[in-house]
Parts: structure tokens; sequence; C-alpha cells
């Protein structure tokens, strides 16, 4: 941005504060992305207006403008992320309306859209209320709630405290992701004239495990492993998220290697799961005795092998 | 995956938000960090929406109650829109029949059996 920021407010060299603050105050009605979420070109114009409005708002730097000591430039964030690319994502906190999902019959769908409207005209004071039978649901309220690991992965029953005294028995179903949204129907804001109360909207965060990660369904675990168990293979014991099960490291078995424990991942909500992935990483003995060195010794005269040789080929020397 | 920033992370990341505005925003309800034991956690969501409450509270001198009617109206917004634009979607893998039929109730303004 290094166009004339009063040109790009609209306003005369010798503007007033309060001049430059209404002019921006209009381009941000009709700019800013999340009030014209359906102009395209509404984020490159209301960054320009920002930059401009940075640098002119604060009279030390408007003076410094003006003699030229600074330039347009550099006032603008690059990297900013609007709210409206987050607005519609599936069961956020802030939603206002309910979806259409789980809302049972396809066929009762629009029937339901309608429905919510009158609702509305009803609350403004309409017949509704004078025939005395206004009802409506209760609101949704959101609570947070973060988790041990291994709590969301296998499920796990906890409470939580509600704000106004009280707490909840909340059952965290086995396989739970983060950020996953579990719903308490009727644990929300008591409903209106006799109508349900809302739910209670609780969103999981899932604290990580030092040693479990999880990928999809699996779940990925370094096993560090000796130098003879790499060579000559073995029974080795490993922890998965359900106590520690034997895996058979097959003979040879180089740094990086991933064996399968099927069906040892993240539980499914149907039954059946994902798999538990074992990546082997040799350690070697902290102190190097010296029988171990002269065996390599001897090893690489005898041997000598280059597991690099073939990644020069075709390569530039 | 999810990430979550501290209070002091938030804070860090959006110049114009100081600590007793964000205070303010919590105490409105304008923003619904995650509670945690070790405080208020917030998502990528989060962070932009606060960006946004302050190119609403700087130059419209928006705070409390006000600020937060107007956020609430701006959410109401982008549910309607995503709603049409379910419905939008469903109506354009329809046959060219239904569309017409549906595109003739749309011009005319009609709410159908409802009235």
């Amino acid at each position: 941005m290094s166009r004339d920021p009063y040109a790009v407010l609209g306003v005369a060299k010798a503007a007033t504060a309060a001049q430059i603050k209404a002019a921006y105050r209009k381009l941000v009605r009709a700019s800013h992305p999340d009030l014209n979420p359906d102009d395209a070109s509404a984020e490159s114009r209301f960054k320009a207006a920002s930059a401009a409005y940075d640098l002119l708002k604060d009279p030390t730097t408007r003076a410094r403008f003006d003699a030229g000591e600074i330039d347009a430039s550099g006032a603008e964030r690059p990297d900013r992320k609007f709210y409206r690319d987050y607005a519609e994502s599936p069961g956020h906190p802030y939603q206002q309306a309910r979806g259409f999902q789980g809302q049972g019959d396809p066929g009762d769908i629009f029937a339901e859209f309608l429905r919510q409207r009158g609702r509305d005209t009803a609350t403004s004071g309409g017949e509704g209320f004078a025939r005395g039978d206004f009802v409506a649901r209760g609101p949704d309220l959101h609570f947070a709630l973060e988790v041990p690991f291994l709590d969301a992965v296998r499920g796990a029953k906890t409470r939580i405290t509600l704000p106004g005294g009280g707490n909840l028995e909340v059952r965290i179903p086995p396989g739970t992701a983060p950020g996953q949204i579990l719903r308490l129907r009727g644990h929300g804001g008591p409903g209106f004239g006799g109508g349900p109360a809302g739910d209670a909207l609780i969103e999981i965060a899932v604290r990580p495990h030092p040693l479990f990660r999880r990928e999809g369904d699996d779940i990925v675990i370094t096993l560090p492993i000796t130098i003879d168990e790499a060579v000559l293979g073995g029974k080795v014991t490993t922890p998965t998220i359900k106590g520690p099960v034997s895996l058979t490291i097959p003979k040879g078995a180089s740094s990086g290697r991933v064996l399968r424990l099927r069906g040892r991942g993240v539980p499914h909500p149907g039954g059946g799961a994902g798999d538990q992935r074992v990546e082997l990483r040799i350690v070697l003995p902290h102190h190097i005795d010296p029988e171990l060195q002269a065996f390599f010794e001897t090893r690489r005269n005898t041997h000598p092998d280059d597991p690099r040789r073939t990644l020069f080929q075709g390569m530039p020397t | 995956m999810t990430r979550y920033l501290t209070q002091d992370e938030v804070i860090a990341a959006l110049p114009r938000l100081t600590r007793p505005r964000l205070v303010a925003f919590i105490a409105a309800e304008v923003v619904l960090p995650l509670q945690s034991p070790s405080g208020p956690l917030f998502r990528d969501l989060d962070l932009a929406r606060l960006d946004l409450l302050c190119d609403l509270a700087d130059p419209f001198d928006l705070e409390g109650d006000t600020l937060a009617l107007v956020i609430a109206l701006i959410d109401q917004l982008h549910a309607s829109r995503q709603q049409v634009r379910l419905i939008a979607a469903a109506l354009a893998a329809e046959p060219a029949e239904v569309r017409a039929r549906v595109g003739a109730c749309l011009l005319v303004g009609n709410l159908g059996s409802e009235t």
C-alpha cells in the first residue's frame, strides 16, 4: 500500500481528526469483509482504508507523514484472516441459528425453516403473544472442557462446573477428537412459555500426551530399541493406549521402520478401531565399550557398506 | 489439529488488543474462550473474531452491550448466508423443471402454502 492515505479515505490534506474518522467509518461500513461477506473485493478495499486510517488517526504519525519522514507503506498487516473465513465452520460457538443438520426428516426441513421465522414474528408482539401461546426453546449454552489425551481417545466420564454453580456429568465418547462438540440435550438455558430448554454444547480441547500422538484414527508412537534388537530382532513390549502389548521386531530393522499393531488405535463409535503405528528408533548405549568398538572396527574392514551411494546418482558432483 | 493460544499469546498477536479490552470482551460474552485449568484458551476463530471486534470498537466507539448487539447481528448474517448457500447448492443439483418452479416462486416473493 503506497497510495496517498488522504486519497484512500477521500479527505482533504487539511481534514480534521473528526472528518478523518467519519470518512473511515463510512469506508468500514462499505468495505469490511464481515459486514459485506458476499463482496469478494471488500477485503482489499478494507485493508487499504485501515492502513490509511492507522497512519492518519495518530497525530504524531500523521505529522511525520505530512513532513515526508515516513511513507504510506508498512502499515498493513499482510496475513490477516477475517472472521467470515471461520464464521461458517460447523457447530462453532457463536452460531446464532441452528443449521439444517440434525433436523431429522429431510422432508420437514423447509417447514422447520418457516416455523423458526414464525416464532420470530411472534416475539415482536404479533398475534402469537395476544393469544398467550408464545412458546420458545431456551438458548444453547456453550462450555469448553480440556480433557487428557487418553480420556479423549478411550472415552471417560467427567464433570464440568456450570457458571451458576452446580455441575453436570459429561460422558466423553471413545475416539473424541480435538474441537469436537458434545451436545447435552436439555441442559442449556430454560425455555420460554413452557418451551423446551436449550442444549449445553461442550467443545473439547485435548491435552497432548508425551508419548502418543493421534493421526486420524491411528495412534503413533516412537519406540526406542537397542542395536542388538535391531540386528537380531526379538520381542519387546510397547505401550498402547490400553496398556503394554508385546511386539515382534523383525530381524534387521532400521531406524524409521514403522510396525503396525492392527486395531490398537482410536476406537470407532460403531465398533472397530484404527491402528497403532510404532516407529522404531535405534538407540546406542551411552558408553561405547572397547569390545563394541573393536567389533565394529573389524566389521568395517571386512564388510564395507555405503547406504548413501545411491543418493549421489545423477547429482552434480 | 486445532491450535489454542493463551491470553498472553492473543494479546501479543493482536496489536490493538489490550489486556483490559480483552477482559471487557470476555465479560460482555462477545468472545467465548475455552476454559481450562491454566486459564482461558483461544482458537484461530476467536483470534479473527477479536480482530473484528477491534475493527468495530475503535472507529465506532462501541463497547459492552452495543458491541454485543452488533456482533450478534453479524453472527446472524453469517448463519443466514450459510443457510441460503446450502439451499442454493441443493437446488442447483435439482432438475431444470424444479429449479424453474422454485425460481418463479422467488421472483414473485411468494412464501407458498405458508401464507
